[in-house]
């Protein structure tokens, strides 16, 4: 080799050595530099010069570290970082809205940031040191931040119990029992109840097989001619509960078929007074007593009709039992007049009470809603259907299971099937590679997923068997916020301990008492000792509340109560001997010990403590502003003009010291009356007494 | 030939290092509702929406429980006890009359009752009713919803922009 070739070979070698010097100081440069342009960093420079132009810039930087900070809570296996970034998260100053994000600070809430860390309820990736890997799903990644709109789901996680701040989260758990999702699902927390469709065996006897038929096709009985439900007059709360599945044209013929011979227990029709009938017959005009008998009865506070007034179709009445409009179309009117006199004898758990009726009442009543409640081309677009043969009746039976009917419906013969959906006990931790997308156009994200499976199912996957549910916007949001949060288990490992069981145990007395509370259903709108419904005052402590004369005589005259209101007690024509075991059980049993019938000194309530009180009532606490005497006063609380024949004197007292300690969801302040003038007050109330008893109580009153 | 190869080793790295440099943000759309906690829609023009934070959500359920009854024209339960009250108290979006009084003043009044802030004996005190984070709540409620829009009071200092 010459020494021009070995210069030249050299030479190469240090062209090679050059170029490769250079690019190891660039790959080791990358490095650094990389770690000084990070996300955070950037975030924390910015907040020490956002710091700098606020007025309070040494609070905000007393504990500024340029570096990553961390909340470790070893026992709830948090490690988050997001207050390397989110800086300002714990500085009261930061809280209104023109401050920048990420400094702004968090809204109050109850539990602090450095106790529980962010992940716990934001979820997200407490690890992650970048914008997306904290936030959105990337490979590594999974879980993406709660949407804030559901962020009651992670309160749920925990609080099993109802909780005041979280609405979103209640109401969703409310949907989740109404409409029955646990008859297919397994779901967290939620016992799977009785079926809560109508008992099928003797669906027969009931309806027609076209009305099956076209309650199957579409479960809502009031459809405009442009197809759109017009049953939302009532929030959404008058849409049936049955679900629309998409069933064609041959399964509803075949399962119709099958129901319509499903009567194996028949309830034997009611044979009237042929006095009755023949008398009624010769005078059809009459039939508007029919009316008059049932708005007298106040159908309407758990039935509602729609009502047409200018033009404009509304929903009247509760939502207790099923919408009547067009019922007269759906029944057989043998049976109308056999359930109306005993409900529990067609299915054993109807919330419906058992009225006294007379033979008359109950016939004009039967009528007015089979021949006035009707619409004759109700039935009008289904198709030709005779009686079905028995093949039809067999594959209608095979339809009847495979969809899952009895899910929801017994039918004495048919074993109810459990499991029949996908368990969902633990859907709000799926993270998406968890949960089958299959090839549809859902946006990849856990809540999307929940969304498009509760809007349209057969978005998500074409085959599936989940019917469709109509729902409110809002309800969408707090059924996603509910199912969201099923995690399984809390995530925060040891806080098992703090989970609370919802739910009272259901109060059924024995004896007299009982069976007329059985009979008359009361729990279906009163409360008893934390069971049973909300549409009327709870009466768990109605004995030291209200005078026992008053109860007895309200009994048998539930109507002059509350005279503005349209949800009203139905009159039970009572007799006497049951008004005076029900109001001498509610009386005596019904007690609370915070109230003490001895406890108050009746020589006290001196006519000169009275006008003192009325002093007191009308210039110093202006009462009237929320209560009506007479005719004068507010209307946020009841009606005080027969108070002195309604309260018991140590029930008022005892109310004045505060009221929610005796109703905690009592609107009436909590008021720092002297014991003066406390005794004053109730010495005047209890001289408010009305001779007649027709305007007793009154006003539309809430709370107490 | 090698030159080449190793020019163009260099090349792919420095390449690789610009494209892992730049961050794909991608702009999410600026819809406050989606963003917020929950909503009111504006009691003067139901068509608009204003978003709340947590903090005015709980506000909102205070004030449905207890407020609404004098302080707006329609209540869950019907009518509205406003127009029995002489003077009328002040709806709870009434920018014009309620933009003027402090935080501290409000929670004065809620707290005490209207009679120990020189104002009518009908509004009662509702400090032993309601805590202290509940009046706070049901304030920024109101600040929340008031039309002409609550403006919070100037603070000193220059005003920042995040880059």
């Amino acid at each position: 080799m010459s020494a021009e070739e070995m210069g030249k070979v050299a030479n190469r070698w240090r062209l090679i050595f050059a170029v490769s010097s250079v690019v190891f100081l660039i790959v080791l440069a990358i490095s650094p530099a990389r770690d000084y342009l990070r996300d955070w960093r950037r975030y924390e420079r910015d907040y020490a010069r956002f710091a700098e132009s606020r007025p309070d810039t040494k609070r905000l930087l007393a504990d500024f570290r340029p570096e990553i900070d961390q909340i470790w809570i070893p026992q709830m296996q948090v490690v988050d970082r997001c207050t390397t970034c989110h800086q300002g998260i714990t500085r009261p100053t930061l809280l209104d809205a023109a401050v920048p994000q990420p400094f702004r600070a968090h809204p109050p809430i109850p539990h602090r940031v450095r106790e529980w860390g962010c992940v716990v309820c934001h979820r997200g990736q407490g690890l992650a040191t970048e914008v997306r890997d904290a936030h959105e799903t990337t490979l590594a990644w999974e879980q993406p931040i709660l949407p804030v709109r559901y962020i009651q789901a992670s309160c749920g996680v925990c609080h099993r119990a109802g909780l005041a701040q979280t609405p979103r989260l209640e109401r969703g758990r409310q949907l989740l029992v109404t409409l029955n999702c646990v008859g297919c699902h397994r779901l967290q927390g939620i016992e799977r109840p009785a079926m809560v469709g109508p008992n099928l065996t003797n669906i027969g006897t009931k309806v027609s097989r076209a009305w099956i038929y076209k309650w199957l096709k579409d479960p809502r009985t009031l459809t405009a001619s442009d197809g759109s439900v017009l049953v939302n007059g009532y929030e959404n709360e008058d849409e049936p509960r049955m679900p629309k599945f998409q069933l064609k044209p041959e399964e509803l013929r075949l399962i119709s078929g099958y129901l319509s011979t499903l009567a194996s227990e028949p309830i034997p029709p009611y044979k009237f007074d042929p006095r009755v009938v023949a008398a009624w017959e010769k005078r059809p005009d009459l039939i508007d007593q029919g009316e008059t008998r049932f708005r007298q009865m106040f159908c309407t506070t758990c039935h509602s009709l729609a009502v047409t007034r200018a033009g404009e179709t509304k929903m009247i009445g509760g939502d207790i039992g099923p919408e009547l409009t067009k019922v007269g179309s759906k029944v057989n009117p043998e049976w109308l007049a056999a359930w109306l006199r005993n409900p529990q004898s067609y299915l054993p758990h109807a919330e419906m009470p058992r009225y006294q009726w007379s033979d008359q009442d109950l016939y004009v009543v039967a009528q007015y809603i089979a021949s006035k409640l009707t619409d004759p081309s109700l039935l009008s677009d289904v198709p030709k259907l005779d009686a079905p043969t028995p093949d039809e009746i067999v594959a209608g039976r095979r339809l009847f299971a495979e969809k899952g009917c009895s899910s929801c419906h017994v039918v004495i013969g048919v074993a109810p099937q459990t499991d029949f959906g996908p368990d969902l006990a633990s859907l709000g931790s799926k993270t998406v590679s968890q949960l089958e997308f299959g090839d549809s156009k859902i946006p990849r994200a856990p809540v999307a997923y929940i969304e498009a499976k509760i809007t349209n199912p057969v978005s998500v996957n074409a085959q599936a068997r989940m019917p469709q549910y109509s729902l409110a916007p809002g309800d969408l949001d707090a059924l996603t916020t509910a199912l969201l949060s099923m995690t399984g288990k809390s995530t925060t490992a040891g806080l098992e301990g703090l989970t609370l069981t919802a739910g009272h145990p259901q109060f059924r007395p024995g004896g007299a008492f009982g069976e007329l509370y059985e009979r008359y259903k009361c729990y279906v709108c009163h409360r008893f000792n934390g069971y049973g419904g909300t549409l009327a005052p709870d009466l768990t402590n109605e004995g030291s509340r209200a005078q026992k004369k008053w109860i007895a005589d309200f009994l048998k005259n539930p109507q002059t109560l509350r005279p503005t209101l349209t949800f009203r007690m139905p009159q039970f024509n009572m007799t006497d001997e049951e008004v005076s075991v029900l109001a001498d059980y509610l009386s005596m049993a019904m007690q609370t010990p915070a109230v003490n019938p001895a406890g108050i000194d009746s020589n006290q309530l001196t006519p000169q403590m009275a006008s003192l009180g009325k002093q007191l009532y009308e210039v110093k606490y202006q009462c009237q502003s929320c209560h009506t005497i007479g005719s004068a006063g507010g209307y946020v609380g009841p009606n005080l003009t027969n108070v002195g024949n309604w309260i018991n004197a140590a029930w008022a007292e005892e109310w004045l010291k505060s009221p929610q300690s005796l109703a905690p969801e009592a609107i009436e302040p909590h008021r720092d009356f002297t014991d003066e003038e406390r005794t004053a007050l109730t010495a005047y109330l209890m001289t408010l007494k009305q001779s007649s008893p027709i305007h007793a109580g009154g006003g539309s009153g809430r709370g107490q | 030939m090698k030159t080449k190869l190793l020019i163009a080793l260099a090349l792919i790295l420095v390449a690789g290092f610009a494209t892992s440099c730049r961050q794909s943000r991608a702009e999410v759309k600026p819809d406050p509702l989606a963003r917020a906690y929950d909503s009111e829609p504006d009691w003067s023009d139901s068509s608009k929406v204003i978003p709340l934070n947590y903090q005015q959500a709980q506000g909102k359920r205070v004030f449905y429980q207890y407020c609404v009854w004098c302080h707006a024209d329609s209540t869950p339960a019907g009518p509205s006890n406003r127009s029995n009250l002489n003077p009328n108290p002040p709806l709870g979006n009434d920018g014009a009359t309620l933009n003027a009084l402090s935080d501290d003043f409000m929670r004065n009044v809620i707290t005490l009752g209207g009679a120990a802030a020189g104002k009518s004996a009908a509004m009662p005190p509702w400090g032993k009713t309601l805590s202290q984070d509940d009046i706070d709540a049901v304030i920024a409620f109101y600040r929340a919803i008031a039309q002409p829009p609550y403006q919070p009071p100037a603070r000193p200092g220059p005003k920042y922009s995040v880059r």
